[in-house]
């Protein structure tokens, strides 16, 4: 007797191809065991580790504790055909796709303006839509190994007929139930508090996926604002929120969420956030990455000719609260 | 029937629409249960309000996994989460993914939202106006944590303006989940948590709730006319038999509000703030013809 799992519906939207043991064989083949130094640029990443048409994630945002530094060098490289996981994003998505880096998006949440409406409008960029915890759930899923993973938010709404997601009825309890296909993307980004150079990692404070999207990537790029020596991570090992052995690369990047805030340790820029937000909403990004992206080298010529190191102390000095943010 | 707290303190002068629906909101948060926001804006600045006269011993997590924070305001722009402020003296710092599952397992009582647009179904749109299929819109960010908020809480209140482009008989989109078609079991079809749904729709002029998953209005706020709410809704609700006033905002709700929760008025003064209302000599409530002045506008974000 055939027995079929019952499909009630199912969304239209082109999904990032689901391949279990194609990403088994990724990490059996790619991620290493053994403890390597893994200190470069973020020049090196982004060039070893992104390639055109890549997936990929970025942890947080441009500004709230994320990888700031290396989107720009992503920019800067002029990465194309990017598939973004545009969840819980205020600017970096439009920076990206203003830079022509973006040709898909899966949503959950970015900030909204006439950059990313008119990449739309004019077909250079599809969207599929998701919300920022099916986003999450689906990187779960990823980190997981599984295929898929029933969810039960996101049934019902119109972004469900334009995404990857499915209803069946539930083999157990014999209820609708929405799953969301796993999520393995091709590269993340992922900014930290410390790590030592192999990659065991620490994050202070909230966040999103971090944990998950480093598991859940077959390119893993970590970048810090602290290198520590792998003796003060075998000291407290509860801290390791990222294992070394899911990094493929380490960028020491003092600043590197900046213009965001990096919990405990510096404010955001709030001159900066206003500026590129107002752009992000009213136009004008071209005018913000031409200075902040193009007309420097790199993070540390921005940091040095753009900033300065008063300015880089009084958003030191603004980071006043401190509990919870050392080890 | 709805219960909401009686407000403290003597009946404020001069208050905005924006600061009112603040207060009104603040009075109807339930002490001792959790609450899913949406960090900073309206939701945030009500619950944080609530703490501080009516309900001190209700709870709120935001989207990036911070559990009950007593966070240090002001927050800088758009610092609303993952930020140490915001982050505050909470008792536990979680994930995106820690708080889905928490609300997956029924721990969020109530989530309260914005939205673009809401339909008598309690449906919301946050992703774009216009025609989707047609490429015919205006793209907006998307439903964020909306979404999840709406299907996993046990009950969901929208906060949004009282205009007619926002209620409309059919969101463009929906975003997060109302009740649908309005049939009966139609979010259990869809796969979402039973027992779970839209609870109240609270506008600066008004407050409805659901009868039968239809809205239904329930209260309105002093200084407008029932003409004037059904005025500015591309719909008619269904409206209850006895209608609730909206008291307005006290002295001592505004002082807590514009001087600890918003001092740098990024919800209260900066934006879309609706008119100030103020209160006549006969003690009934109008639009007054000039801005007060004092306050600063700092030319922020609207959004904290």
């Amino acid at each position: 007797m055939v027995k079929e799992l019952e499909i009630l519906a199912e969304g239209e939207g082109e999904y990032h191809p689901v391949d279990p043991d194609g990403f088994r064989q990724w990490v059996r083949d790619h991620k290493k065991r053994a403890l390597v130094p893994k200190l470069m640029s973020a020049k090196e990443a982004i060039e070893r580790f992104v390639q055109d048409g890549d997936y990929l994630v970025y942890e947080c945002n441009y500004l709230q504790r994320g990888p700031a530094a290396l989107i720009r060098e992503i920019i800067r490289q002029r990465k194309r055909n990017l598939w973004l996981g545009a969840k819980f994003t205020w600017v970096a998505a439009a920076l990206l796709v203003e830079a022509g880096c973006v040709s898909k998006m899966d949503v959950g949440f970015f900030l909204f303006g006439p950059t990313v409406d008119r990449a739309v409008k004019e077909g250079r960029v599809k969207i599929y839509e998701y919300s920022n915890v099916v986003m999450t759930n689906r990187i779960k899923a990823g980190a997981m190994g599984i295929p898929f993973l029933p969810v039960r938010s996101f049934g019902g709404t119109d972004g469900f007929n334009y995404s990857g997601a499915k209803i069946i009825r539930d083999p157990y309890t014999g209820q609708p139930t929405v799953i969301v296909p796993a999520l393995n993307p091709d590269v993340a980004l992922i900014h930290v508090h410390q790590a030592d150079v192999y990659g065991n990692a620490r994050v202070f404070g909230t966040g999103i996926s971090d944990v998950e999207s480093a598991l859940a990537s077959k390119k893993v790029i970590i970048s810090t604002e602290e290198i520590v020596d792998t003796e003060e991570i075998r000291h407290n090992p509860g801290l390791t929120a990222i294992p070394y052995y899911c990094v493929d690369a380490v960028v020491h990047l003092p600043f590197g969420a900046y213009p965001g805030e990096m919990a405990g340790r510096y404010a955001s820029d709030v001159e900066h956030v206003v500026q590129v937000v107002g752009a992000t909403m009213r136009g004008g990004l071209e005018v913000y990455l031409e200075k902040w992206v193009y007309g420097v080298e790199d993070h540390f010529d921005m940091l040095d000719r753009l900033v300065g190191w008063k300015r880089l102390q009084q958003l030191v000095q603004r980071a006043t609260i401190k509990e919870g943010y050392l080890p | 029937m709805i219960q909401m707290q009686q407000p403290k303190g003597i009946p404020a002068a001069y208050f905005n629409e924006r600061e009112h629906q603040i207060c009104v909101m603040a009075r109807l948060i339930e002490d001792g249960k959790t609450y899913w926001v949406a960090g900073g804006g309206t939701p945030m600045a009500s619950i944080l309000l609530a703490k501080k006269l009516y309900a001190p011993n209700a709870v709120y997590v935001t989207e990036d996994g911070v559990l009950a924070p007593e966070p240090a305001l002001p927050l800088d722009p758009i610092m609303t989460m993952v930020s140490s402020r915001a982050s505050y003296r909470a008792l536990q710092w979680g994930t995106m993914n820690s708080v889905g599952f928490h609300a997956q397992i029924g721990l969020m009582d109530y989530g309260i939202l914005n939205t673009l647009q809401v339909d008598p179904y309690g449906n919301v749109n946050s992703t774009l106006l216009g025609d989707y299929k047609s490429g015919e819109f205006r793209r907006f960010g998307g439903p964020g944590g909306a979404d999840s908020i709406a299907s996993l809480c046990w009950r969901t209140i929208l906060m949004t303006d009282h205009e007619k482009r926002k209620f409309v008989p059919r969101v463009d989109f929906i975003s997060s989940p109302g009740f649908l078609d309005g049939t009966e079991g139609a979010r259990e079809r869809a796969g979402l948590p039973k027992d779970t749904g839209p609870y109240l729709v609270l506008t600066p002029w008004a407050l409805f709730d659901y009868e039968e998953r239809y809205l239904r209005l329930i209260g309105i706020s002093p200084f407008v006319t029932m003409e004037q709410v059904l005025g500015e809704m591309n719909f008619r609700p269904k409206i209850a038999p006895q209608l609730i006033t909206l008291e307005p905002p006290t002295e001592e709700e505004l002082t807590i509000l514009r001087t600890e929760i918003d001092p740098r008025g990024q919800v209260t003064i900066t934006g879309d703030i609706g008119r100030w209302i103020q209160k006549r000599e006969d003690g009934t409530y109008g639009p007054v013809e000039a801005e007060p002045e004092g306050r600063p506008n700092p030319n922020l974000p609207r959004s904290w």
